[in-house]
C-alpha cells in the first residue's frame, strides 16, 4: 500500500501543477476556515442592516460544540479544488500514455488504480487533519468558556467531511477514468451537480425516499448546512449514520467500476 | 536450450480485421530475436498481448514456462512503439519512478544512464530531450532492473544514421551480456547486423522462423562475366546449372544442390574459357524477406 502511493506521490510531487493547487487548496482552507468571525465583522462594517439586525458576537460560530459542523460544512465547499486535481493527475496519465508504461513496467490495472485511490485518502486525511486543528484552536480562541464535557461533541462531523472528500474524490476519479480527457471530465464534474439536481427536483413530488440515494446528494448529506439553527430553524446537527452508509456505497462503486470495466 | 518465451496459437481481432493470426512461436534463452514484417503486420500487437497491455482474443502465452502476472513484467524490460515518459519530469526521475515501479535498486540507474550515455542531460526535462535521447533513455528505462528479457519495438524509429548506430552498438553490447533481446522492426539490415534468430509476420500470420545464419545457405547464385561469344550456350551445357539469366553484361547462374562456383569456374577452365568474373551472392536477408512475403497465404513455413 505505501509502496503504490509512493509510486503516485513520485508522478506529483515533481509536477508544479500539483504544487499550485494543493498550495493554493490547503492555504485557502486554512484561512478561510480560521476566519469567519474576520469575515463577519466586515459584512458588518459594509451592510449597515446587517450589523444592526444581528449581532454578530451573539452568533456562537467558533464555539464548542458548534464549531465542529459549522467549519466541516464551510471547508467542504473547498473540495471541487481538490477534485480538479484528481482529475488532471489521472487524465494526464492517459494523454501521455503512461498508464500503459506502467502496466508495461509491471504494475496491474488495479494496483494503478490503488495508487491514485491511496493520494486520495491522503488529501483527504491531511484536509481533515488541518481542518480538526483549526476547530480546535479557534474553538479555544472563542468559546467563551470551556469545558471538556462538552468540547469534543460534534467532532465526529470531522470523520464525515473526510467521507465526503473522499467520496468526491473517489466520483472525480472514475470519471477521469472513464473519461480520459481532463476538460470534459471537469465539465462534466461540474454539470453533474447540475444533471443531479435536475433528476431530483423531478422525482421528488413522486419518490422522495430515493432523493438520499443520490450520488452528490448522499455526499451533501454527509455534513449537513448548520447556519439555518442561528435563524431558529430546526437543523440535523448529528452524523446520519444512513447518509454514511449511502455515500460508503458510493465510493466503494466508483473505486471498484474502474477496475473491472 | 531453455525456453524464455512460448506463445501458442495467439490472435487478435479488432472487429473485422484480424491483427494477430493463430500465432505459435518460441523464443530461447540468449537469442537475438528479430520480429519482421511490414507495418501494420501485427508486430506491436503481439507485443502489447505479451506485455500485458493488449487482451488476447484467444490463444496463450507463458513467459519463462510459467504463467502470466504481472510481477512477471518486471523481469522484462519492454519499450513498446515510442519511448513514454512523464515530460514534466527529468530523465533521472523518470527512471526513479521506473525503478520504484519494478523494484530495482537504486544504484542501477546511474549505471544505465551511463551505458546509453545520457549521464550529462540526466536532470534535464523529458519534453526538452531529441528523439535520439527518448529512444536511449527508453533503453535506459527497460535495462533498469537487469531484465533476463529486453523486448525493443522500432528502437531506431525516425532516427538519424549517427542514432541509428549508436543504438545498434547498445543493443549489441547488451547481447553480448548474454540477454534475451526480442527487436521488432522493418528495418532488414539492423535486424540482419545484430540478431540471431528471426521470424517474418505478415498481416498477422507467421511466414518464416528460423536463424539468420541459415539465410543464404541452399542453392548458390553466381554472377560470371568472360570474353566469349557462345559463353549463354556453354554455361547451359555446365551441369550444375539450374537456370540462367542475363543481367547487364553479367551472367547469373543459379546452381543444382551440391554444385558451387569452384565448380563452375573448373568447368569454365577446362573448356578453354577464362572468367573475367566470377562473383558468389551471398542471399541477403532482404531478398528473403521479399520473397518470403511473396508467397501466397497458405504457403506458410515453420
Amino acid at each position: 500500500m505505501l509502496h503504490l502511493l509512493k509510486v503516485d506521490l513520485k508522478k506529483l510531487f515533481n509536477y508544479r501543477t500539483f504544487w499550485i493547487i494543493c498550495g493554493l487548496y490547503f492555504l485557502t482552507l486554512g484561512m478561510a476556515t480560521a476566519s469567519g468571525m474576520e469575515f463577519l465583522k466586515w459584512l458588518a462594517n459594509t451592510f449597515k442592516d446587517f450589523g444592526s439586525k444581528l449581532n454578530i458576537d451573539r452568533i456562537p460560530l467558533y464555539h464548542f460544540p458548534d464549531v465542529w459542523q459549522n467549519l466541516t460544512w464551510g471547508s467542504g465547499l473547498l473540495k471541487l479544488m481538490l477534485a480538479i486535481m484528481v482529475i488532471i493527475s489521472i487524465t494526464n496519465e492517459y494523454q501521455y500514455r503512461t498508464i500503459r508504461q506502467n502496466i508495461i513496467d509491471g504494475m496491474s490495472r488495479e494496483q494503478f488504480i490503488l495508487s491514485k485511490v491511496f493520494t486520495n485518502l491522503l488529501l483527504s486525511i491531511s484536509s481533515m487533519v488541518l481542518v480538526f486543528f483549526v476547530a480546535l484552536f479557534t474553538g479555544f480562541i472563542y468559546s467563551p468558556e470551556i469545558s471538556f464535557s462538552y468540547m469534543f461533541t460534534g467532532a465526529e462531523f470531522c470523520l464525515s467531511y473526510f467521507l465526503e472528500l473522499f467520496a468526491f474524490l473517489s466520483f472525480a476519479l472514475m470519471l477521469g477514468i472513464l473519461i480520459q480527457r481532463s476538460g470534459l471530465s471537469i465539465v462534466l464534474l461540474f454539470s453533474s451537480y447540475l444533471i443531479e439536481t435536475i433528476i431530483k427536483t423531478n422525482i421528488d413530488d413522486y419518490f422522495p425516499s430515493i432523493v438520499p440515494f443520490f450520488p452528490l446528494q448522499s455526499i451533501m448529506n454527509l455534513v449537513p448546512l448548520p447556519f439555518a439553527k442561528y435563524a431558529f430553524q430546526e437543523i440535523q446537527d448529528y452524523v446520519s449514520l444512513t447518509a454514511v452508509a449511502i455515500a460508503l456505497g458510493w465510493t466503494f462503486l466508483s473505486t471498484i467500476s474502474p477496475i473491472y470495466d | 536450450m531453455e525456453t524464455v518465451l512460448s506463445i501458442s496459437q495467439l490472435t487478435k481481432t479488432f472487429g473485422r480485421i484480424t491483427a494477430v493470426n493463430k500465432l505459435d512461436l518460441e523464443v530461447k534463452r540468449g537469442q537475438v530475436f528479430g520480429f519482421l514484417g511490414p507495418n501494420g503486420s501485427g508486430k506491436t500487437t503481439t507485443l502489447g498481448m505479451l506485455m500485458g497491455v493488449v487482451n488476447p482474443t484467444a490463444g496463450n502465452f507463458s513467459w519463462f514456462g510459467k504463467p502470466v502476472t504481472h510481477g512477471t513484467r518486471k523481469k522484462i524490460g519492454a519499450v513498446l512503439e515510442h519511448p513514454i515518459f512523464y515530460p514534466y519530469l527529468s530523465g533521472q526521475k523518470n527512471l526513479e519512478l521506473t525503478a520504484l515501479i519494478k523494484g530495482a535498486p537504486h544504484h542501477h540507474i546511474a549505471h544505465v544512464l551511463e551505458a546509453v550515455e545520457l549521464t550529462s542531460r540526466k536532470d534535464d526535462k523529458y519534453k526538452t530531450y531529441s528523439l535520439g535521447m527518448k529512444q536511449r533513455l527508453a533503453i535506459a528505462s527497460a535495462l533498469l532492473n537487469d531484465p533476463i528479457v529486453l523486448i525493443l519495438d522500432e528502437p531506431t524509429n525516425g532516427l538519424d544514421p549517427m542514432g541509428i548506430a549508436e543504438i545498434r552498438n547498445i543493443i549489441k553490447k547488451i547481447a553480448a551480456d548474454g540477454k534475451t533481446i526480442i527487436l521488432a522492426s522493418h528495418l532488414l539490415d539492423e535486424v540482419q547486423k545484430v540478431c540471431s534468430h528471426f521470424a517474418v509476420l505478415r498481416r498477422g500470420t507467421l511466414m518464416h522462423c528460423g536463424a539468420v545464419d541459415d539465410v543464404g545457405k541452399g542453392e548458390e547464385i553466381v554472377e560470371v562475366a568472360a570474353y566469349h561469344d557462345d559463353l549463354a550456350l556453354v554455361l547451359q551445357e555446365f551441369s550444375g546449372t539450374l537456370s540462367q539469366k542475363k543481367e547487364n553484361s553479367n551472367y547469373l547462374i543459379r546452381l543444382k544442390e551440391g554444385f558451387n562456383s569452384q565448380d563452375l569456374n573448373r568447368f569454365l577452365f577446362d573448356k578453354g574459357i577464362i572468367a573475367a568474373h566470377l562473383l558468389t551472392q551471398k542471399k541477403s536477408l532482404e531478398k528473403q524477406f521479399l520473397e518470403i512475403l511473396e508467397e501466397p497465404d497458405h504457403a506458410i513455413k515453420k
